[in-house]
């Protein structure tokens, strides 16, 4: 609801040295992010800006872990519905979601990802 | 072969959208089985809404699918009239009854398509949608995947169905009040520590299977309140799951009233319940959106 306007001593009062001042808006964006909390390289932070990246032990994978326990094309993490989502690439270890071994997933908030000896957090960016 | 099983809708009774259930998802019953080329699809819920915009997207190519009916309750079958590949003629579609001759759910998905209730007639679907039976002894081969029914207890009854090849199965087993056929069905109260003898008919049924996805909606607190409204506690499912030597168990058809929080620690109660058993049962919360391979 706007403000009642009807007063006019409250209209009166706004005055120029009363007004409060107004401030350029400014969109905050975050964006999508996999944190590395365990394993080779951590702890660092991977910004996810691509629409398809992949994680393993390849020379050329966008989220590179030098860890024999990686597969080299592990993961991949993909865009989908406005967020991501993850699909293991038959690797030799697995990807477990939040301990659940996955073969694919539409990643959450917080959720947690294990490759080999790699763990990670997902955030969701704003 | 490997089974890929994926969730589309692991909610029981009504949808929940919402903050709440964001992790485990607020459509009702759906999942989607494959095996190679061939595609099962168990119960309609809302769920299936998204699986069909997933299988346009998937490919150009006709989809043909079997659908495994639970039974008929709303929160199984609300998502068909939603579900896009139904309304291409290029595909086709066999819902399965259990017993020969068994139309009941093809003409109880085309009753919910009558105009007191939705706008588009069942016979204006362009797909081929047929009725077809799984035969006398209420098992099929299809396609090279042995299907088999079970009947449960549930207002009305209902169907589990679990699915084999090449030495793996997968059990699909929800809105069944196993509560209620257990041999003692007061012990859980008095004894809730102690196995629950589960029938061992169910238990044959799902003896081994490498996958069970069970009716798990309540907590053992929840179902003193909800007793006979047909549904299981999920530490029940637990010893189910024991005592048929399953690897893993989705607690699947989780209540409306759960939020994400509670859900998990329905789970982990299971998990405690299988390591007191000393069982290697793997236990995990169905969610929607999380494939797993069976192999
Ligand atoms: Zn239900
Ligand atoms: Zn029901």
């Amino acid at each position: 609801m706007a403000a009642s306007n009807d007063g006019g001593d409250e209209l009166g009062a706004l005055t120029a040295e009363n007004e409060i001042p107004v401030l350029p808006v400014q969109v905050i964006t975050r964006p999508y992010m996999l944190q590395q909390i365990r394993g080779p390289g951590s702890p660092t932070v991977h910004n996810l800006e691509l629409e398809t990246m992949i994680v393993g032990r390849a020379d050329d994978a966008e989220i590179r872990i030098g860890s024999t326990a990686l597969s080299r094309r592990h993961m991949r993490l993909e865009r989908y519905q406005g967020g991501y989502r993850a699909l293991d690439l038959d690797s030799s270890n697995g990807v477990y979601l939040n301990e659940v071994r996955v073969f694919s997933a539409v990643l959450r908030d917080g959720d947690t990802l294990q490759l080999g000896n790699a763990v990670f957090l997902f955030h969701e960016g704003k | 072969m490997a089974f890929l099983v994926r969730f589309w809708g692991t909610r029981g009774s009504i949808p929940t959208p919402g903050r709440a259930t964001y992790r485990y998802g607020g459509n009702t019953s759906c999942v989607e089985i494959r095996n190679g080329e061939s595609l099962f699809i168990c119960d309609g819920g809302t769920g299936l809404r998204e699986l069909g915009v997933d299988l346009i997207k998937r490919s150009s190519a006709p989809i043909s699918a079997h659908l495994l009916f639970s039974h008929m309750h709303w929160d199984h079958i609300q998502g068909f009239p939603f579900f896009a590949p139904a309304y291409r003629p290029q595909n086709r579609f066999c819902i399965y009854g259990t017993h020969p001759g068994d139309t009941r759910f093809h003409s109880l998905l085309s009753g919910q398509m009558r105009s007191a209730y939705f706008p588009v007639d069942f016979s204006e679907l362009n797909a081929h949608v047929d009725a077809t039976d799984l035969g006398p002894d209420g098992a099929r081969d299809i396609e090279g995947v042995i299907v088999r029914c079970f009947e449960q207890k549930h207002p009305g009854l209902s169907y589990a169905y679990s699915l084999e090849k090449d030495g793996l199965k997968v059990v699909y087993a929800t809105d069944n009040e196993i509560d209620l056929t257990l041999t003692d069905p007061t012990q859980p109260v008095r004894e809730p520590n102690a196995p629950r003898l589960i029938p061992g008919k169910f238990i044959e049924f799902c003896r081994n299977a490498d996958l069970l996805i069970a009716d798990g909606q309540y907590t053992d607190a929840e179902y003193l309140k909800c007793t006979g409204w047909g549904h299981a506690r999920a530490t029940t499912v637990v010893d189910l799951a024991v005592q048929a030597g399953v690897r893993q168990v989705a607690i699947y058809h989780h209540d409306p009233m759960q939020s994400d929080r509670d859900v998990e620690a329905k789970i982990e109660v299971c998990r405690q319940r299988a390591a007191r058993f000393g069982s290697p049962l793997f236990v995990f919360a169905a969610r929607e959106g999380i494939e797993l391979k069976v192999n």
